[in-house]
């Protein structure tokens, strides 16, 4: 009898080897590297561009600039979250303005910051704006979430504001904010590489991808791929860890 | 020195839910506020507490006197446990020390020594409601307003509950006033009871009862026959 967790890892790494086997067919199929590198060259190139001299300054630049985007967005929603879920004027100022950078595509963004921005500063900028707004609903839900009940209990017992706001907001909307977070994380590596596709900085992983393409060095651009996949997944799991630290009390 | 509300009205736009409503309390008393759902109860303690004032009338005897609360929820903080529920409320007020020490006490006597460090989701209903009213007690207050903490719980529960909650108030008897719907509560609880028409709420009726808690019960004689005078007031209202 199998454990169903090690069942579930069996189902996964099936999963997984039923990836490269159908990657393995197409590459033997379509038989052109040029358009589909086999799952070994790629690891080769993988092995090439991991011990290439710019490799590492390619992902530390791109992992600041997504940490610094995604902080930034962080902070500011959490700032402006707290401002609009406690005061309807400035809920109904800061609507318009959310509702135009949730929706503006992330092309015209990038577009428009590499004519505003240096080529560093632009996938920063990029990333908050299409950050700041998952963060900013989140914290907002949060707060008009909070347990009117609980509130009316604290303001009776005269606890004092600067404890409601620590001891009662905060961990309401913990769950909110963490929620946000992580569905924000995902997203900010997908829109870094885009933006740094686009604006082309000396060091970035986008910038490799782009030259990789331009030298129709498919198998480097799986490489490259492999790359960001991985930096994905590591800090998905961080913020998971940290997600179910903070459940604890469930 | 006593608590005092005379002639208060309070109405909200049409709703009138107060009419000339006069009551008192003596100091470590305790008063029973008996009427039908949607009489004012809560209006009433939310006066008392201070959260909005009446349109008519006066209350005195409670201007700087600290409030504590029981509610029919337990209103209790998920992300802390039982200890840290009553740490919040007391933190404001009283050194690490005191606190400690009047924590300790209180939740040994709602029984939950052994679940001081429990979080409100690994409780049963009963014990957070424990949790609630060792909250309550402990927190140094000098009149304590209940708004039906038993209403929803099952028979066995509730007279469990009624029982820690008496001994606790038989220790420094707290001037309190209970707002509830149920006659047994109101006769195994009150020193003296208002009985309240429906809404607007008017006192139909004021009822003593000097019986002391421990000799109460259901079946008492004196007990019945108050409760049958109890139904004669809610009667006639009725039929008006």
């Amino acid at each position: 009898m199998l454990s169903s967790t090690t069942k579930n890892k069996l189902l996964t790494l099936a999963s997984i080897l039923a990836l490269l086997l159908v990657w393995k067919l197409l590459a033997v199929f379509l038989n052109q590297e040029i358009i589909m590198p086999s799952p070994e060259i790629t690891l080769v190139k993988l092995w090439m561009v991991i011990s290439a001299h710019n490799f590492w300054p390619s992902v530390g630049a791109t992992l600041s600039r997504g940490l610094i985007g995604f902080l930034i967005s962080c902070a500011a929603g959490l700032v402006l979250g707290f401002c609009a879920g406690f005061s309807a004027p400035v809920y109904w100022l800061l609507q318009p303005w959310v509702t135009v950078i949730r929706t503006t595509p992330v092309m015209s963004v990038v577009i428009l910051a590499i004519i505003w921005f240096q080529s560093d500063i632009v996938p920063i900028f990029v990333t908050f704006l299409m950050i700041f707004p998952i963060i900013y609903s989140n914290v907002v839900a949060g707060i008009k979430n909070v347990d009117q009940q609980l509130l009316e209990m604290a303001h009776m017992y005269r606890v004092k504001i600067r404890r409601i706001v620590f001891e009662l907001y905060i961990p309401s909307i913990l769950p909110y904010l963490l929620a946000g977070a992580s569905n924000a994380m995902g997203i900010t590596w997908k829109v870094i590489i885009a933006a740094e596709i686009l604006s082309q900085p000396i060091f970035a992983v986008g910038t490799n991808l782009m030259i990789a393409k331009i030298n129709l060095e498919t198998a480097q651009v799986f490489a490259w791929t492999v790359v960001t996949i991985i930096i994905s997944f590591i800090f998905e799991y961080l913020l998971n860890t940290l997600e179910n630290k903070f459940r604890t009390w469930g | 020195m006593a608590f005092i509300l005379s002639n208060i009205h309070k109405r909200f736009g049409d709703l009138y839910v107060l009419k000339e409503l006069s009551m008192s309390l003596e100091e470590h008393q305790l008063i029973c506020i008996l009427g039908p759902s949607g009489c004012g109860k809560t209006t009433l303690l939310n006066i008392i507490s201070g959260v909005f004032p009446p349109d008519q009338g006066e209350i005195s005897g409670f201007e700087d006197k600290s409030i504590s609360y029981l509610f029919q929820e337990t209103r209790l903080l998920r992300w802390k446990t039982v200890e840290e529920n009553i740490d919040f409320v007391l933190k404001d007020r009283l050194s690490k020390s005191q606190r400690t020490e009047i924590i300790a006490r209180y939740v040994d006597m709602v029984g939950l020594r052994d679940f001081k460090n429990y979080y409100p989701d690994k409780l049963s209903g009963g014990m957070k409601q424990r949790a609630a009213i060792a909250r309550a007690f402990a927190y140094p207050a000098d009149i304590l307003l209940m708004d039906e903490p038993f209403k929803g719980l099952d028979l066995q529960l509730k007279t469990a509950l009624m029982q820690a909650f008496i001994s606790l108030w038989l220790m420094d008897k707290r001037s309190a006033f209970f707002v509830t719907h149920d006659i047994d509560e109101a006769l195994l609880l009150g020193e003296k009871i208002y009985v309240l028409t429906e809404r607007p709420g008017v006192v139909k009726g004021i009822i003593s009862i000097d019986i002391p808690h421990k000799e109460r019960n259901l079946h008492n004689e004196n007990i019945l026959r108050i409760e049958q005078e109890i139904y004669k007031l809610i009667t006639n209202s009725g039929r008006e």
